[in-house]
């Protein structure tokens, strides 16, 4: 599993009856291996709001069979890894062909608003990253410009490192996600 | 699930009765938002207090039945919310669109006075 040393493995079976019930089984492994320097609090937040989008992910897009959750933990860092064989992310076959090995074109704004900016990052063909940046209003702003759709949003602030890779051959979506300790 | 506890001449105070806030339920919450808006004509204050999980699909029924209220020159309240509810619509800066308070009563004096 893409370098994930994992300790938890869960299979996720994408109905919504499940949600809550799978979440709070992934969390309650995570809270006993945080390690003691780690925020505990913190931590477990930022794992409830990435393992929430990454469920919902599953149900509205993996399809028939199962999801597979993978949670690796050591003294350094937690990875949660999501694999299913459903569609590939929308954003599969759009890179700019024209990049050139050039970074500035790898990277293509996906969504934003006043709030936030949410961009792709294309570390290879299959291989994306996710970024977000702030927008810099502060004040209350007209609310019919902002956005309506935050999963990856969510995951992408919530984490040090959100990325996503899909495998043609064998059809295989995976998302990884990394939180530093 | 939302269940009007109070009603003034400017706002309406519903109770939201679910837990989970998720995909599943989130059109049937926007719906019920929707027809609150359009049948009172009034400022909806939300007790968010009973709601414990919440996911994206929830957040942007939110925000649509938010615009649906604006272009009404109406709004949507927040309050009650649990504290990593809170800090999930702070991490993705939608507080910046809606007025959150503590509690219900303390909503309602807020929008008395606008």
């Amino acid at each position: 599993m893409q370098n994930c040393a994992c300790k938890v493995e869960f299979e996720f079976d994408n109905s919504a009856a499940q949600l809550v019930s799978s979440l709070e089984y992934m969390l309650g492994q995570i809270a006993g291996n945080i390690p003691p320097q780690a925020d505990a609090g913190d931590i477990l937040f930022r794992c409830k709001v990435i393992i929430t989008e990454l469920l919902t992910n599953a149900i509205k897009h993996a399809g028939k069979g199962n999801t597979r959750f993978d949670i690796g933990i050591d003294a350094q860092k937690l990875v949660i890894c999501k694999t299913d064989n459903g569609m590939p992310l929308y954003l599969v076959n759009t890179r700019n062909n024209t990049t050139n090995g050039n970074t500035a074109f790898n990277r293509r704004l996906i969504s934003s608003d006043f709030l936030n900016s949410l961009y792709a990052i294309w570390e290879s063909e299959n291989n994306i990253r996710f970024a977000s940046e702030e927008g810099s209003l502060n004040d209350f702003l007209p609310v019919e410009q902002v956005m309506e759709h935050f999963g990856i949003l969510i995951i992408t602030r919530s984490s040090d490192e959100f990325t996503y890779s899909y495998d043609k051959a064998t059809r295989t979506n995976v998302f990884t996600v990394r939180i530093n300790f | 699930m939302i269940t009007i506890v109070k009603e003034s001449p400017k706002y309406l105070i519903g109770e939201v009765t679910i837990t989970e806030a998720n995909l599943s339920n989130s059109d049937e919450f926007k719906a019920e938002l929707v027809k609150l808006l359009d049948e009172h004509q009034k400022i909806l204050i939300l007790d968010l207090q009973e709601l414990k999980y919440v996911d994206s699909a929830f957040l942007g029924a939110l925000v649509s039945a938010l615009k649906y209220a604006m272009s009404m020159k109406l709004d949507i309240v927040l309050a009650g919310l649990r504290s990593d509810i809170r800090d999930l619509i702070k991490l993705i800066r939608l507080d910046k669109v809606f007025k959150i308070y503590n509690y219900a009563e303390e909503a309602s004096f807020a929008v008395n006075k606008m």
